[in-house]
C-alpha cells in the first residue's frame, strides 16, 4: 500500500479500511465489470424482447414475464419442481456430507483411501457418470433396486415413474456430495483441539461435544455449504437431460431444463430469459433469507 | 488399573471397527458407479448392453484403452486441459484470497450489496448467458482460444471468494489485531497470519479447482473452435455421439484414465486438508 | 567512423526494404492466398478419419482453398451454432439436423441455396430424394441439402424366430402378422415380440408416420398447424399398439428402463423392432445376434412409413459463399455421399445413385435394398419439421406419451391432453 498517493495515507482508521476493502475487492470489481456485468444486464434486456435467440428481436416490454405467470399452463409446475429438489436434495446432501465428512475426520490407518472413494463419483466426467446412473437405477438389474430386495423390498421403476423420478433425482444428487465433504472436512480442521478438551473437562458427552462445540464452530462452512448446494441445485440441469428428460410427463421438468428448451429448441431465448430472471430472484430471495436466519445461527470470530 | 486400560483398548478396538464398518458400507455405494464405468472400458462392445448385465467381462478387453487413446491427440489435449486448470488455480488462489479477505474482515460502506451482487451473478443459469458472454468475448477477439476460460480466474471466482471468506470469519480475531499493533499491513495481515491458518482452506480451493476445470464442459467447447486446442472432457463428450453409435468402452476407458489425475492431487492435497494441529496450536 | 556505420546501415536498411516489397508484390501476383474454409459437425472420434480423408483430397483438387473442420459435441451443436450467429461468427458451412432446417432458415442462419443449385446443374439435384430435399425447403426454397435420410423399416432377430421355428417377416406382411408373430415371440416379462422404436411407441416425428400411418393416422396435418391425434385413423393405430403392450408384446416404460433405455434394441430380447437406417452402424457393433430388416408392414390404410434426416447447409455469414458451394456441391455429390457415408456404411446416403454404395458396405443388412425400397415407394416425413411451434408441440406430445408408455394415462386422456395443452401454443403464434 506505500505505492498509494500521498493524500492516501492520512486517513482514519476507517477510511483507511475503506480504501483497503476495495484495494482488495477490486480484481474481483474489475473481473465483475468487464466479463460478468455485461452479460448479466445483456439477458435482463433480452429478457424484455421476443428474442428467437437468431434474427427476430422486437421489443415486447414485460409480456414474457405476464406470459409466464399467466399463460404458461407448465410454469407453476417447472417452479414447484424446481423447489421440491431444490430444498429436499439441499438438505439431505449437507446432512449426508456432514456425517460422512464427520466420519472421515477420525483418525485411523487407511481411511485416506476411503476418503477418495467417497470423492471419485464427483470427480468423474459428468456424462459418463451420468449414463451410470441410468444404469444404476435400472428396475430389474440396477444396483439400487438390488440393495432394496436385500431388505425385502421391491424396488420402484424410478426414472419412468412420475412418483419416483424425482426422488430418484434425488438419490442421485447424494452420490455428488464429494465436494461438501472436502469442503467441511476442511472446516473441521479448523476447530481447535482445546475446545473439545474444555468440554470433555466439563463431562460432555459425544452428543453434547457435537452440539456444543463442533455445530456451532463449524457453522460458519456449514453456511457456505447450504447456501452453495441450494445455488446449485436450484438449477440442476444435466442429470434431468439424460436421466429423465424432464418426464415423465412434467414429474421432473425443473426450471433450467424448461429454459433450455425454450432456448434452444423452441426458439424462444427472450422468454427463457425471462425465466432465468425469475430463478435468480428465487435463489437471492431464498439466499438472502438464509443469511438472515444465519445470522442467529452462525457463529462467526467476528460480528462482520 | 490393567482391567481399565484393557477395557479401554477394547472400546477403542470396537470403535475403530466400527468406523471401518460403516466407512465400508458407504464406501460400496460410492465406488459401484466407477466399478461398472471399469468393466464396460474392458468390454467388448456387443457385450456392453447384454441382459442381465454383466460385472466382470467374459473377456478382458485392454486394447480398448490403447484403441481410444489412438482415436485422438490426447497428448495434446493432457497439456491443454493442465494449462487450463494450472492457470485457473493459480488465478483464483490469487483473486480470491484478496477479496475474501476483504468482505471477511473489513468494513466499508457498500460491502453487503456487493457481496450479494457478488452471490447473484452465481445464480443465472449459463444457458442466458451463453450468447451475451461469447459476444463479449467475440467483440475483443478472444472467441477461438484459452483467454475466456482462464483471464476471468484472475479476476475471482465467487464461489471461492465466498468459501475463503467463510473460513477467514473463523480466525480469531486476537491475533489480528495484536499485528495491527505492531504495525502490519493489511496485505501482510493476510500474508503472514491468514494464509497460513487457512491451508486446509486454499487446498480445498486447489481440488475443487482442479476438478472443476478437469470437468468443465461446455464452455471449453465453445470458445475451442480449433480442435488442437481441446480439452480431455471435450474429446470424452465426443465419443456420445448422435446414432446409437457411442462407443461406450471407449467412452468408458477415456473416464477411467481421466479420473487418475484427479485422484492423484487429491491424494497429495490431503496432507494440506487434514491438519488442524496447526491452527490449535496459534490459538493459545 | 561513426558515419560510415551510419551509411552502411542506412544502405542495409534500404535493400531490406525493397527485398520486402518486391517479395510483398510478387507474393500478391504469384501466390493467391488461400481461401480457408470452416465447416462445423459433430462426428464422433471414429469417424473423424473420414472426414479427414475427404478433406485431404479436396485440398489437393483446390489448392486455393484451406478446410478447417470444428468438431463440436452431438449434444451441444444446435446450442452452439445460434451462439455464433449472434456473435457473427459463424463457420461457412453447418451440420443441420432435419429439425433445425426450418428454424435455421426462418432464423437467418442457413442461406437460401437456390442460385448455386439452379447454376450448377452437374450438382444434379434431382437425383436427391424428393421427401430428402423437401425436409430442407422453406417458404420455397432449398436451405440446406441432406446427406442422410434415414427410414424406418421392420427389423428382426433372426436367432429368435430361428428358435421359434417362425419365417422371417417379408414384403407380404401386414400389421395383423406383425401382431401374431410379436404375441407368439412374447415370453411375459422376458422377451418381447415387438420392441417399439427407442423407448417404446413412438407418436411423433418418423415414428409417428410409422405407428399412425398405416391406419391412415397421423401426429400433424400437412401445414402442421393441426393435431390429428383424435382421427378415426390416428385412434386404431394407437389401440393396435397399446393393445400389444397391454398383452405383453411391447415392453412398457419400465420394461425399457430395465433393458437400458434406448438401447434397449441391443439387448437381444425384442424379435422385432422399428429399426431406422441410421442405426445400422451400431446394431453392427452392439448387436450380439443376427438380424435383418423387412419393408414396414402394411395398415388398413396401406403401406407408409417415417422417415428423417440431416443435411448441411451454407450460412448467410460465410465471406466465401462460392467456396463453400463448390465444398458443399462436392461434399453431397455421389462421389462425396459415396466416399463419406455410403461405403463406410455411416449412413443411408439421401441420393439415389449413391445408394448402392451403402447397401453394398460391411454395416448394412443382407436386405439393406428395403431401404431404397422405401425411400422410393412409401416414405413420408416425421412431422413436424417446417413450423415454428413444431418443437414445442412435439414436446408436449412427447411429455404425455412417455405417461401412456408407463400406464399411467389412458389412449383418451391422452389424446384428450394433447389436444388441450398444445391449444395455446398454436394459439400464440396465430
Amino acid at each position: 500500500m506505500a505505492l498509494l498517493p500521498k493524500q492516501w495515507r492520512n486517513l482514519t482508521p476507517q477510511q483507511r479500511e475503506t480504501r483497503d476493502f476495495y484495494l482488495m475487492i477490486l480484481p474481483w470489481l474489475i473481473g465483475f465489470v468487464l466479463f460478468t456485468g455485461g452479460p448479466v444486464i445483456y439477458s435482463f434486456i433480452i429478457s424484455l424482447t421476443n428474442w428467437t435467440g437468431m434474427n427476430t428481436r422486437d421489443w415486447v416490454g414485460l409480456q414474457n414475464y405476464v406470459e409466464l405467470f399467466t399463460v404458461d399452463p407448465l410454469f407453476g409446475t417447472v417452479l414447484a419442481n424446481t423447489f421440491i429438489y431444490g430444498t429436499v436434495s439441499v438438505l439431505l446432501g449437507v446432512i449426508a456430507a456432514l456425517g460422512i465428512a464427520l466420519l472421515m475426520n477420525q483418525k485411523v490407518p487407511g481411511i485416506s483411501i476411503f476418503r477418495a472413494i467417497y470423492y471419485l463419483p464427483s470427480v468423474t466426467s459428468g456424462i459418463a457418470i451420468a449414463i451410470m446412473w441410468g444404469w444404476m437405477f435400472n428396475p430389474r438389474s440396477g444396483l439400487v433396486n438390488a440393495v432394496l430386495a436385500l431388505f425385502g423390498i421391491t424396488g420402484p421403476t424410478w426414472f419412468t415413474s412420475s412418483q419416483w423420478a424425482m426422488p430418484g433425482l434425488i438419490l442421485v444428487s447424494l452420490w455428488g456430495i464429494g465436494p461438501n465433504m472436502i469442503i467441511l472436512l476442511a472446516g473441521l480442521q479448523g476447530i481447535p483441539q482445546h475446545l473439545y478438551d474444555a468440554a470433555r473437562i466439563d463431562g460432555a458427552n459425544r452428543w453434547q461435544e457435537f452440539t456444543n462445540v463442533t455445530l456451532p464452530m463449524l457453522s460458519p462452512v456449514l453456511f457456505y455449504v447450504t447456501v452453495i448446494s441450494l445455488i446449485g441445485s436450484f438449477q440442476i440441469f444435466e442429470n434431468v437431460l439424460v436421466l429423465t428428460n424432464g418426464g415423465p410427463g412434467t414429474a421432473t421438468r425443473v426450471l433450467v431444463f424448461d429454459l433450455y428448451q425454450n432456448a434452444f429448441v423452441n426458439s424462444r431465448m427472450g422468454y427463457a430469459s425471462a425465466q432465468a430472471w425469475i430463478l435468480c430472484v428465487v435463489i437471492m430471495v431464498m439466499t438472502w433469507l438464509m443469511f438472515r436466519i444465519s445470522r442467529r445461527m452462525v457463529h462467526y470470530e467476528h460480528g462482520a | 488399573m490393567r482391567r481399565l486400560r484393557r477395557a479401554k483398548r477394547l472400546r477403542r478396538m470396537i470403535n475403530v471397527l466400527l468406523i471401518y464398518l460403516i466407512a465400508a458400507t458407504g464406501a460400496i455405494i460410492f465406488v459401484m458407479p466407477f466399478l461398472w464405468m471399469l468393466s464396460t472400458s474392458l468390454k467388448a462392445s456387443n457385450e456392453i448392453f447384454v441382459f442381465p448385465p454383466r460385472w466382470l467381462p467374459s473377456s478382458l478387453h485392454f486394447e480398448n484403452y490403447a484403441e481410444a487413446l489412438d482415436m485422438l491427440p490426447f497428448g495434446r489435449y493432457l497439456a491443454n486441459t493442465l494449462f487450463i486448470v494450472i492457470g485457473n488455480i493459480l488465478g483464483n488462489l490469487f483473486s480470491c484470497t484478496l477479496a475474501a479477505y476483504g468482505f471477511a474482515r473489513l468494513r466499508a460502506p457498500g460491502k453487503n450489496i456487493l457481496f450479494l451482487l457478488m452471490l447473484g451473478t452465481m445464480m443465472l443459469p449459463l444457458w442466458v448467458t451463453l450468447i451475451p458472454q461469447y459476444i463479449m468475448f467475440s467483440s475483443i477477439g478472444w472467441s477461438n482460444g484459452f483467454a475466456p476460460l482462464m483471464v476471468p480466474a484472475w479476476f475471482g471466482w465467487p464461489f471461492f471468494i465466498f468459501l475463503l471468506r467463510q473460513f477467514f470469519m473463523t480466525i480469531p480475531q486476537e491475533l489480528e489485531e495484536a499485528a495491527r499493533l505492531d504495525g502490519a499491513t493489511t496485505l501482510g495481515i493476510l500474508w503472514y497470519i491468514f494464509l497460513p491458518l487457512a491451508k486446509p482452506a486454499l487446498a480445498t480451493v486447489v481440488v475443487l479447482a482442479f476438478i472443476g476445470n478437469w470437468n468443465n464442459f461446455l464452455t471449453p467447447l465453445v470458445y475451442l473452435r480449433d480442435s488442437d486446442l481441446h480439452t480431455i472432457s471435450i474429446a470424452i463428450n465426443r465419443f456420445r455421439g448422435q446414432y446409437g453409435g457411442t462407443n461406450y468402452n471407449y467412452m468408458m476407458a477415456i473416464s477411467v484414465l481421466a479420473v487418475l489425475p484427479v485422484l492423484t492431487i487429491f491424494f497429495f492435497a490431503q496432507r494440506y486438508l487434514i491438519q488442524g494441529i496447526v491452527m490449535t496450536g496459534s490459538k493459545n | 567512423m561513426a558515419n560510415k556505420r551510419k551509411l552502411h546501415f542506412s544502405r542495409t536498411l534500404q535493400v531490406t526494404l525493397i527485398a520486402i516489397f518486391a517479395l510483398l508484390v510478387t507474393g500478391q501476383v504469384f501466390a493467391q492466398d488461400p481461401i480457408t474454409l470452416t465447416l462445423a459437425l459433430h462426428w464422433e472420434p471414429s469417424f473423424q478419419p473420414t472426414q479427414e480423408a475427404f478433406d485431404q483430397a479436396f485440398m489437393e483438387r483446390h489448392p486455393d482453398i484451406r478446410i478447417e473442420v470444428i468438431y463440436n459435441t452431438w449434444g451441444d451443436h444446435n446450442a452452439i451454432v445460434p451462439t455464433w450467429a449472434a456473435a457473427g461468427e459463424l463457420p461457412d458451412i453447418v451440420y443441420t439436423h432435419g429439425s433445425r432446417a426450418t428454424p435455421w432458415a426462418a432464423g437467418g442462419i442457413c442461406a437460401n441455396l437456390d442460385s448455386y443449385i439452379e447454376a450448377t446443374p452437374e450438382f444434379d439435384v434431382a437425383g436427391i430424394f424428393p421427401v430428402a430435399l423437401a425436409q430442407y425447403q422453406y417458404q420455397g426454397s432449398q436451405y440446406a441439402l441432406p446427406y442422410d435420410h434415414g427410414v424406418i423399416l421392420l427389423g428382426y432377430n433372426k436367432d429368435l424366430f430361428d428358435a421359434a421355428g417362425m419365417a422371417y417377416p417379408d414384403e407380404t406382411w401386414t400389421m395383423d402378422d406383425l401382431r401374431e408373430a410379436a404375441l407368439a415371440l412374447s415370453i411375459p416379462g422376458q422377451q418381447w415380440g415387438f420392441g417399439g422404436y427407442y423407448n417404446g411407441i413412438s407418436l411423433a416425428g418418423e415414428g409417428g408416420v410409422s405407428f399412425l400411418g398405416p391406419w391412415g393416422g397421423a401426429s400433424f396435418n400437412e401445414t402442421e398447424d393441426v393435431l390429428l391425434f383424435d382421427t378415426e385413423g390416428s385412434r386404431a393405430g394407437l389401440e393396435f399398439w397399446y393393445s400389444l403392450m397391454a398383452e405383453g408384446a411391447i415392453p412398457n416404460a419400465a420394461d425399457v428402463a430395465s433393458m437400458g433405455g434406448g438401447q434397449i434394441m441391443y439387448t437381444g430380447m425384442d424379435a422385432m423392432w422399428a429399426m431406422p437406417s441410421w442405426e445400422t452402424p451400431a446394431f453392427h457393433d452392439n448387436a450380439g445376434f443376427a438380424w435383418d430388416v423387412a419393408p414396414w408392414p402394411t395398415g388398413p390404410a396401406g403401406r407408409v412409413t417415417g422417415a428423417f434426416g440431416s443435411g448441411f447447409c451454407i450460412t448467410t455469414q460465410s465471406e466465401n459463399p462460392d467456396a463453400a458451394w463448390l465444398y458443399l456441391s462436392e461434399y453431397l455429390s455421389k462421389e462425396g455421399m459415396e466416399f463419406m457415408w455410403g461405403s463406410t456404411g455411416r449412413g443411408s446416403p439421401a441420393r439415389q445413385t449413391a445408394y448402392q454404395s451403402w447397401i453394398d458396405s460391411e454395416l448394412a443388412p443382407e436386405h439393406a435394398s428395403y431401404y431404397l425400397d422405401a425411400l422410393a415407394n412409401y416414405t413420408v416425413n416425421g412431422r413436424p419439421f417446417q413450423s415454428v411451434t413444431g418443437p414445442e408441440i412435439m414436446d408436449v406430445i412427447n411429455q404425455n406419451q412417455t405417461l401412456l408408455n408407463a400406464g399411467e394415462i389412458s389412449i383418451d386422456q391422452f389424446i384428450a391432453n394433447v389436444m388441450e395443452q398444445s391449444a395455446p401454443i398454436f394459439a400464440r403464434e396465430q
